[in-house]
């Protein structure tokens, strides 16, 4: 096996995706290799890096509002269409434009947004409550969309299903229990991947905290174990040198994984 | 999708929901422009209701809507220029915020390997974004791009390996 084979496989060698035989030739060579380890280190460096990006969060609901409109006006704008075309023999008729049914439905929602800013200065207490009530039961069906997500067949679904969970502010302790169960348990790389991003933002809770320190040693992906390794480092600080020197001494586990594990020990001073 | 196809377009809705949030991402990783991409989320949508009658069953829905996407994406590039990337507040990854030192030091590195990504080649940068932050197998890459697995595993090492070189160049005080 030459140095240059090794490049496009990488990610699936970190991801622990590889047959037997193809991870053996890759192991025997970094053995051998100093420089491909150095690459193989600094690449599931970079790919975790890139993970721990914040994903940006689009403004679902006015979003929605607008696309609604627009789809509105499509609609309607089909219907008078097979109207007009049936007047269109007869008489020249104004047609509405598609750009003028979208700019027409855009100025609804700028004005059903302005109404809504008017009428709500000074709120009677009724609409109050009725506008924490409709906010409860998003939420609820924001948690009950995440949870039937995170219990689909496809990994692409489970992906969309940990990424929901992103959008609620205040999560029940289930739909948390359901992403660290994901952690432990999902058969995808990257769905493992994604579940360590979405937790990070519970990492002040000690069940969170003690879950992933107790899944790490069950993961087989190097990949997601360093990712896993950066979050114990983010979430415990100073408190994660006693896990992370466990890691870096542990010979069973990945190189590269004792390597971040090292790195961490001297981020925290050790 | 079959049951948009077939003339029922309020289900539309139903697909806004379930994508928009992985359109707006990717357009959004893409642009670096949080209006940009929530328009650009608009117009792919309605490009899917205008040609619906294009939409096949053999194939993935994601993958139809993601050409889709790349191309209200060029679109919109060739009639504004090329993006001039400039982050938003949520996304200001090297904020001064007092904190531990290793994690300010975190955030930093973060804005950098930012920085560096977005100095990257288009079509390098959509491969990192689609793989990275999309979740998609080489495979599905390769029916978006309309090239074999393979080519995306070379191109994919490529962009990663620019990535790499980038990140090395931005300095450590940006």
């Amino acid at each position: 096996m030459q140095c240059d084979d090794l490049g496009p496989e990488m990610l699936e060698y970190l991801a622990g995706t590889l047959p037997d035989d193809r991870l053996a030739e890759i192991r025997a060579h970094l053995a051998q290799c100093q420089a491909c380890r150095d690459d193989v280190d600094a690449t599931a460096e970079l790919w975790n890096e890139l993970g721990a990006a914040p994903a940006p969060r689009p403004e679902s609901s006015r979003m929605r509002a607008r696309f609604d409109a627009a789809l509105q006006g499509y609609i309607d704008g089909q219907a008078e269409s097979r109207v007009v075309s049936f007047a269109a023999a007869r008489r020249p008729a104004l047609r509405w434009q598609p750009w003028l049914q979208f700019a027409g439905a855009a100025a609804l929602v700028v004005i059903g947004v302005g109404l809504g800013r008017f009428v709500t200065v000074g709120p009677p207490a009724q609409s109050n409550s009725e506008i924490a009530l409709l906010r409860e039961e998003l939420r609820d069906t924001r948690q009950m969309v995440t949870l039937s997500l995170l219990q689909q067949q496809s990994a692409s679904e489970r992906l969309k299903g940990v990424n929901t969970s992103s959008q609620l502010e205040q999560p029940s302790t289930e739909v948390v229990a359901a992403l660290l169960d994901t952690l432990k348990r999902d058969p995808n790389v990257n769905v493992r991947l994604a579940s360590v991003d979405a937790l990070r933002r519970f990492s002040g809770r000690d069940a969170v905290r003690k879950g992933v320190v107790e899944a790490l040693p069950q993961q087989e992906s190097p990949l997601v174990q360093i990712a896993m390794v950066d979050f114990i480092l983010e979430a415990a600080g100073p408190d994660a040198k006693g896990v992370l020197q466990r890691l870096a001494e542990d010979m069973m586990l990945n190189q590269a994984v004792r390597a971040r594990a090292e790195r961490g020990l001297k981020q925290v001073g050790l | 999708m079959r049951a948009v196809r077939e003339g029922d377009l309020t289900r539309m809705g139903v697909l806004f929901e379930r994508h928009h949030r992985p359109l707006f991402d990717f357009l959004y990783r893409m642009t670096g422009d949080r209006g940009a991409a929530e328009d650009l989320v608009q117009d792919v949508f309605v490009r899917m209701l205008r040609y619906r009658a294009t939409y096949r069953d053999d194939g993935r829905f994601e993958t139809w809507m993601f050409r889709i996407a790349r191309n209200v994406r060029a679109d919109h590039y060739r009639k504004h220029g090329a993006a001039v990337y400039v982050p938003d507040d949520d996304m200001d990854w090297a904020s001064s915020e007092p904190g531990p030192g290793h994690l300010l030091e975190r955030a930093r590195d973060m804005a950098r390997l930012n920085r560096a990504l977005q100095s990257l080649r288009e079509d390098r940068r959509e491969l990192i974004v689609m793989v990275r932050y999309q979740g998609m197998s080489h495979e599905q890459v390769g029916a978006v791009l309309g090239v074999d697995a393979g080519t995306v595993k070379v191109r994919f090492h490529r962009a990663l390996k620019e990535l790499r070189d980038a990140f090395s160049r931005v300095p450590e005080g940006e």
